[in-house]
């Protein structure tokens, strides 16, 4: 205990508690050789501790006794819904600028556009129609059903693949092998994306779009 | 005066610590192979196949997936090393500070070789899938109360000692033990409280939102008690010991000590912001633990400047660098802490890495730290000779401090960028720009980054284990023996009403009760309440102004009588607790939830739940959409406004599920509804098959997907006839089952897993088996509907199923439930009367 003297400690005075301020006291006790100084609480530190307390009063009074803040609840609420209005502006912008005509003649065959269907076709739809397109995955069987055999079961016309896409397997209807496809559009997927994946999958099946005809708002003739 | 001879019981010390140096190495290494598991998941059999030197051959062994190393590397650096370490530093502590030797050998060697046994059997059942699926609180049933025993044990010997002791004064690291060993038992219990229903398995009683509350209470209080609390107390000790300088403030030691064990059991509900939770625990949760930072501070303080006058030990004493460099760390944490805890922060940080930074900053720098430091000081103590080499200990010091560094900035970058790379959207704001497994391949770098850090710490600490070993086969056990005076001051004396009815704690117990009352009084009476609890505060320090030396001098005599002093701490632990989970208990049934109610789980749904929980899959995945954008735009369904996850759709969830961190995406919109025509198939956001093929080969659905495959799935069977008991509790615990016998469950989950079967074996595309290449369909549906993957799919395909329970108007007012009020004033209420933006424009006179 007394080797923890050094030179400093001349001037520290013993007593149970600091009573001149500004003096450092070494309280009288010792346990097993160790001694206490009993040293004022640094005001900063004691401001932290205030601040804090008040900080919890004044943001508990502002939260419920003002009107001033919604529920998380309710401020979900409100966002979901106008990220879905800008979503239905957003579709609808897409949808009068395309047709069937359209997107088979000018997206589906602007490689850019195509690439860019591809990209995302292999990031999400590929898990359950394959990288060929067929449904397989090193010959196992997948769970989506083949889109290069020729047959379009909710509708040739680009258009209706745009809506099967955006939209899901139509309501009331099993789906392929009973599974429903689930709705791709919003998430991740914006109008445009679902519109360049639809090229992506005309470029994809060439014989079945070669020499289409269209009426006159461009819809696509089927014999 | 009167003297007396001790010999102090350094055994159990030595016991302890050599026995928290191999758990330590024992963990810290699962924690590294966990760690590499998340980058390459072939850390499984590649692993085995590399140690075996190519004998083994496969995907891996189930026993050391990441689903069940992570709880055995939280479990054993908890538990095993932090634990045997905490007790090695009481036991030679507290017989000094007590001038006494243990009160009891026995006790000490029950408790020392009992909690070895305890870890074993740690070690064993969780490998094994055996575990309560609540983190750091998976150990099975009857390993709980072999560990509540053991600390019963602990907590006799160590006040007995206490009782015996001839220092009539208690220091201030013994009442930071005080507060470790009545929390701890407290939090323990709670939180494991369970019905069995076999040997090896039981069901907590609590479920979904207060299965969180009661868990997060437990698990946040866990590192404040038990990798705290102790470990100031060893600071305490040791430290003013090894730089030989008097502590910095007695002062700051009272008001950091009573002010952390009262603040820290109210920041529980932290864990769980901006989830399902009541908005008035968040923000309890929230803004305790901001009040907490101070006291936190506290410590660190006390410690670092107590160095002053030390500094230049520094340079030659390891153990002063380890204690400087531990202290530190529990600075930084204990900021960073109240940080993570403020809403705003969180919605970026939870369930991201940096929550795994945080804990290891702590875990490493603090945890670690102080442990090496107190190893080093204590070996040549123990063994009576001089550490071995003091330069090993400084490369350990500096190889140890760079793995932190790494692995702490590591976890920092990838936590804040998966965070934001998960809330970023495409330009036109409605859309998510990554899928979720581009976050995860982003932070492949951090990952490598963050496993070498804590491989760099684990070495550092190797060479801990080699200077101890060095250290202790140059010297011989040694057990101090001291002349010590028999004091003739008095001591525990002190009678329970003198403690209580005092100022200090007349104001202090009034002020709780004035708090509650501002929290749950209706509208305006609380207000009242605040206002009086303001003039309490004004008058109290009023009090301590005028007669602060009576208040010291009560505290002084508080000090020399350890059960009174023992019985406020444990005043000061409760309140937190019972005020957050009392009324949740009372409020948050199933009979009082807004919009949704869990479907009740098919026997089947039951048995594939109990396997998702056995394989660990809540250490990544999370059953948790929070009322976020990122959370409901990435995980929410299109076509509803609110899919965020409500409170009554995991409401008889035993355990609950939410999870802490997401190294996959969120899984609580998984199941969906069944399939037109089946009462036994759903389906989910993915099909049957998916599933199939997924949990054989997970790199099938991505390739960039770190989860590990699960073969095993496909080869076991499900424990049907567990089923019948399993049911009987869940029923016990409240969940509205019908009543069933034993015949029709084995029966409804039979049937179940049948039609599931045939979804996959039949059809236009079945599946096939490798394992079973020449089987009929029929064969392999007979096969399948009894293997654990069918259960499994069922769970998947069923989870975060509810029903809608209409509701008409707003809620009305629930005491207990300060959120029932406030939906009452303004908006709300308007609401209530049928006002609406439109009633008001009709409203408007119109000529």
């Amino acid at each position: 205990m007394s080797d923890s003297k050094d030179s400093n400690d001349s001037e520290i005075r013993r007593g149970d508690f600091a009573r001149k301020k500004g003096e450092v006291v070494l309280r009288e006790h010792e346990y097993d050789g160790i001694q206490e100084f009993d040293q004022k609480l640094p005001n900063w530190w004691l401001f932290t501790f205030y601040g804090a307390v008040v900080w919890f009063v004044g943001y508990w009074v502002l939260y419920y006794y003002t009107d001033n803040y919604r529920t998380d609840q309710e401020r979900i609420v409100a966002k979901v819904t106008e990220v879905k209005e800008r979503r239905e502006e957003a579709l609808a912008a897409t949808l009068s600028s395309l047709s069937d005509q359209v997107l088979i003649e000018e997206w589906a065959t602007d490689p850019n556009i195509v690439a860019s269907g591809e990209a995302t076709y292999s990031q999400i739809c590929i898990a359950c129609h394959g990288a060929e397109l067929d449904a397989k995955m090193s010959g196992v069987p997948l769970p989506g059903r083949p889109l290069n055999d020729g047959e379009w079961t909710y509708g040739k016309a680009p258009m209706a693949i745009f809506k099967m896409i955006n939209e899901g397997t139509p309501p009331g209807e099993p789906g392929y092998n009973g599974v429903p496809m689930v709705a791709k559009g919003g998430g991740s997927l914006g109008p445009k994306d679902v519109a360049e994946l639809t090229a992506f999958i005309i470029a994809k099946n060439p014989q079945d779009f070669e020499g289409a005809t269209f009426d006159e708002s461009g819809a696509l003739v089927v014999e | 005066m009167n003297t007396t001879t001790i010999t102090y019981d350094d055994k159990t010390v030595r016991q302890f610590m050599i026995f928290s140096i191999i758990w330590g190495i024992v963990g810290m290494l699962v924690g590294v192979i966990a760690a590499t598991q998340l980058s390459w998941w072939q850390m499984n059999g590649k692993f085995l196949e590399a140690i075996t030197f190519g004998l083994f051959q496969g995907d891996g062994l189930q026993y050391i997936t990441f689903g069940r190393l992570r709880p055995l590397h939280t479990n054993a650096v908890i538990f095993a090393f932090v634990g045997n370490m905490m007790f090695a530093g009481v036991y030679y502590s507290t017989q000094r500070l007590c001038k006494t030797r243990t009160a009891s050998d026995l006790l000490s060697k029950i408790h020392m070789w009992g909690w070895q046994l305890i870890i074993v059997a740690a070690a064993i059942t969780l490998p094994a899938g055996l575990t309560r699926g609540k983190e750091y609180a998976e150990l099975i049933w009857p390993i709980n109360i072999a560990v509540a025993l053991i600390w019963v044990i602990f907590a006799v010997n160590f006040f007995w000692t206490l009782a015996k002791r001839n220092e009539p004064s208690l220091y201030v690291a013994l009442w930071f033990y005080i507060a470790t060993i009545v929390t701890v038992a407290m939090l323990y219990i709670v939180n494991h409280l369970s019905i069995p229903t076999s040997l090896i398995h039981s069901y907590p009683v609590f479920g979904g939102l207060q299965d969180a509350l009661v868990q997060w209470w437990y698990g946040h209080n866990a590192v404040a008690f038990f990798l705290t609390t102790p470990i100031l107390g060893i600071m305490y000790y040791y430290l003013p010991k090894a730089a030989n300088r008097p502590v910095y403030s007695y002062r700051l030691s009272i008001v950091h000590f009573w002010s952390l064990v009262f603040i820290y059991i109210w920041a529980g509900p932290h864990h769980l912001l901006n989830t399902s939770l009541p908005r008035w625990l968040q923000m309890l949760g929230m803004l305790f633990s901001l009040m907490l930072w101070a006291p936190s501070w506290g410590g660190m303080l006390n410690g670092l400047l107590t160095l002053r006058g030390a500094w230049a030990k520094l340079r030659t004493d390891p153990v002063i660098k380890f204690f400087a460099a531990g202290v530190t760390f529990y600075g930084m944490a204990t900021f960073e802490g109240p940080l993570l805890s403020i809403r705003a922060v969180n919605q970026l940080s939870h369930y991201t890495d940096w929550t795994i930074g945080h804990v290891h900053s702590g875990a490493l720098g603090w945890n670690g730290f102080m442990a090496a430091g107190m190893f080093y000081w204590l070996a040549p103590r123990l063994w009576k000779t001089r550490l071995w080499s003091t330069s090993l200990a400084n490369m350990h010091f500096w190889i140890g401090l760079v793995g932190i560094l790494l692995y702490v900035a590591a976890m920092w970058t990838a936590g804040v960028l998966q965070g934001l790379m998960l809330g970023e959207t495409n330009p036109d704001g409605t859309t998510l720009k990554y899928e979720f497994v581009e976050t995860l391949k982003a932070i492949q770098v951090e990952y490598i980054l963050r496993s070498f850090g804590g491989l760099l710490f684990l070495l550092g600490f190797i060479l801990c284990a080699v200077n101890i070993w060095k250290t202790a086969r140059s010297g011989q056990p040694h057990n101090d023996t001291v002349e010590v005076t028999v004091p003739e001051t008095e001591k525990d004396e002190m009678p329970l009403g003198k403690t209580i009815f005092n100022d200090p704690v007349a104001y202090s117990l009034l002020g709780c009760v004035l708090l509650c009352l501002w929290f749950f009084l209706p509208p305006h009476a609380d207000k009242a309440a605040l206002i009086a609890l303001v003039l309490l505060a004004v008058k109290g320090v009023h009090g301590f102004k005028r007669n602060g030396m009576k208040w010291n001098n009560w505290h002084e005599r508080l000090l020399h009588n350890y059960l009174p002093f023992t019985i406020l701490v444990a005043v000061a632990v409760i309140i937190g607790g019972a005020v957050q989970i009392i009324p949740s208990l009372l409020v948050n049934r199933d009979d009082n939830i807004e919009g949704r109610l869990q479907e009740l789980y098919t026997p089947l749904e039951l048995a594939g739940r109990d396997i998702y929980v056995s394989e660990g899959c809540y250490n990544c995945h999370s059953q948790m959409i929070r009322t976020l954008m990122p959370d409901v735009l990435r995980y929410g369904r299109a076509g509803h406004d609110d899919d965020f996850s409500h409170l009554g759709e995991s409401i008889y969830d035993h355990p609950f599920q939410w999870g802490s961190k997401r190294t996959g995406p969120d899984l609580a919109r998984e199941g969906g509804p069944l399939v037109e025509g089946s009462e036994h198939v759903r389906s989910g956001r993915r099909d049957n098959k998916w599933h199939w093929f997924h949990f054989r080969n997970p790199r099938w659905a991505n390739q960039d997907s770190n989860m590990p495959p699960y073969p095993w799935l496909f080869e076991e069977k499900t424990d049907i006839k567990a089923l019948p008991k399993k049911i009987a509790v869940q029923t016990q615990l409240g969940v509205p089952y019908e009543a069933m016998d034993k015949h029709e469950i084995e029966q409804a989950a039979l049937d179940q897993a049948t039609a599931i079967s045939r979804t996959l074996f039949e059809g236009e595309a079945p599946v096939t088996y490798d394992g079973m290449p020449e089987a009929t369909g029929e064969e392999l549906v007979a096969e399948f509907s009894q293997r654990k993957i069918i259960a499994l799919i069922a769970y998947m395909q069923k989870l975060g199923s509810y029903r809608v329970v209409e509701k008409d108007g707003p809620p009305e007012p629930t005491p207990l439930d300060p959120d029932s009020y406030r939906s009452l004033t303004g908006r709300s209420l308007e609401y209530r009367d049928g006002k609406t933006a439109a009633s008001e424009a009709e409203a408007e006179p119109t000529n």
